[in-house]
């Protein structure tokens, strides 16, 4: 991560911090609410702010019953674990999906699961026919592992924060069914397809069995996601939850935040979104760099090509001079360089950065040239 | 509580267990003027600050906060015990073996080995040692760990002397073994130590980890903290990660366990007065129940021993 240098004691430094929308920090409301919480025990089931929090989650979702952990991570592990109760399952998902590539591999070390991945596509699709070519034969029991549930993820962050629609998420949705498998939705960033696409977000999510949706990251809680399901689901997320060790005591504090986030922070998003697109737009326009994957929320990839001779590191260590905090991406093949918008970030901020930017590019231009 | 007639006052006592203390002001305040950053990167001030005071209070090296304390100790199990095929010795009656999900090895693939827990939270130390696998047979799993649990709390609420402590943690190295004391209760312990001029620290000097509950006696609403050396610690945060108890802007819930810290340890003094009162006034009408307490015995020198706030209720024979 990257530190911030004053360059001399008489300039001041402003921070744009594009490095993930999980930086965000509590605003005034929700300090307050936090501070005012009516809690008490929840590992009891008692916490009367957390049973608000995941009653309302739930039915904004469409879905019957919530539950609140510590992070996406755990959302995902407990979410994995429910539907994969029996030892010897198989899970398919996206070879470039969160889970996949950044989760610690957990739900195999920790929850004894198999994954099989699929191709994540450009758009964060993966083909209908691979997932059901992916699917193991039944009658094939004893060399191979049974397949118990398909994971999505919307909106997909590693393919560019692309929206999966709500049609694409139905088909998946009845090959599940009809091979009689669950359906998960990595759905860390759902309010973001949802603003983007104009859906409601429970229409997004309709054919799932389960969603795990961050509060901490665009909606700009402190902490925490919301798993929604059934209430049987729910009732054994639950358990999982307490055996992995979220079962926090009095977290109405931190549910109290994410109601205020859920409250004042979801129309934010369409601004994040038009700010990414400027960015991107910007960014475009400046000679040796190009955007990656089409930009449909608050997440822009860019890499610089080899016709300046500007390094992916020696970029981001210029823009961390002037407090820009971007985040080099190489979970891919070469080494992008990702910037994350939140509400945090204004649109004076973005000019900035593109300004910067466009000096930084000038500047290596300039040395070239010059000798 | 129940309520007898509409015209009787009904005051709420909440006896079920220290985790339902509520925050109080000084928490509130503290957690809303939290200054805050993003943990999961490091960066959060109030997260490093507290880490750090509770290590230093704890004699260790390093420490590391997370949601519960049953996260505490399956986070230091499974990093004690990270090849797999390991076992662990711990009492029949401890927390780690009765109330955690069996986690350690539905979660973890670690494999128990009980030995019996005696009335006051000790395990025989012959029988600790009788338990560890004989490395010669391969048909073995490997005894990797010993946990303590102190204060332990299904026996009582029962403290384990430094001396007991350092005799198990003896065998631990004469072994090649680790020690993990599960110290929920282990300010409680602390406390009856004092009396004796020992401190904390002392409590826990042989112990390679240990886990702390800011969120019982000590009021804090959420967390536990573990505390050990650099490296295990360092380790111990990627296990935190993995099992999906990484938290972003958790200097909020540090902030109100800095004044636990601060305020709340005093107070542990009174409670152990306040259970050692109820269980001495038996209730008279006690067919079906008795308060178990250890201590109703005049003869018992009082500080070497502690009594929870919630006292046991037993049916009676």
């Amino acid at each position: 991560m990257f530190v911030l240098n004053l360059i001399s004691e008489n300039m001041v430094t402003r921070t744009v911090d594009l490095r993930s929308d999980t930086v965000t920090k509590p605003t005034e409301t929700m300090r307050a609410a936090m501070a005012s919480a009516e809690v008490d025990d929840d590992v009891a089931g008692h916490d009367p702010t957390a049973l608000l929090l995941e009653t309302e989650m739930a039915k904004i979702m469409g879905k019957e019953a919530g539950l609140f952990v510590p992070s996406g991570t755990m959302g995902n592990l407990i979410s994995v674990l429910v539907h994969c109760e029996v030892r010897g399952s198989e899970v398919i998902l996206g070879d470039n999906s969160h889970i996949h590539i950044y989760e610690n591999g957990g739900i195999s070390t920790i929850g004894g699961v198999h994954p099989r991945t699929v191709k994540n596509n450009e758009d964060g699709t993966m083909d209908l026919d691979k997932i059901e070519a992916a699917i193991r034969n039944p009658a094939y029991d004893l060399i191979y592992p049974t397949t118990r549930l398909i994971c999505l993820e919307n909106s997909q962050a590693n393919c560019g924060g692309r929206c999966l629609s709500p049609e694409y998420t139905d088909k998946v949705g009845e090959i599940a069914k009809r091979h009689g498998l669950k359906l998960h939705i990595d759905g860390a960033r759902i309010f973001n397809t949802a603003v983007a696409l104009g859906v409601p977000v429970h229409r997004l999510v309709q054919a799932a069995d389960s969603v795990s949706v961050c509060m901490s990251k665009g909606l700009g809680a402190p902490v925490g996601s919301v798993i929604v399901g059934s209430k049987s689901f729910i009732a054994r997320a639950r358990v999982v939850r307490k055996t992995l060790g979220g079962g926090m005591r009095q977290v109405g504090i931190l549910c109290a935040a994410a109601l205020v986030a859920l409250k004042e922070n979801v129309p934010k998003l369409e601004l994040d979104h038009k700010n990414a697109k400027t960015f991107a737009e910007g960014l475009n326009r400046i000679k040796g760099l190009k955007v990656i994957h089409k930009v449909e929320t608050n997440m822009v990839f860019f890499d610089i090509l080899e016709s300046i001779n500007l390094t992916a590191p020696k970029l981001c260590e210029h823009l961390g001079e002037h407090g820009i905090l971007v985040l080099p991406e190489s979970s891919c093949r070469r080494v992008l360089i990702r910037a994350v918008f939140h509400h945090q970030v204004s649109a004076s901020d973005v000019q900035y950065t593109l300004n910067r930017i466009q000096q930084a590019v000038m500047g290596v231009q300039c040395e070239s040239n010059g000798h």
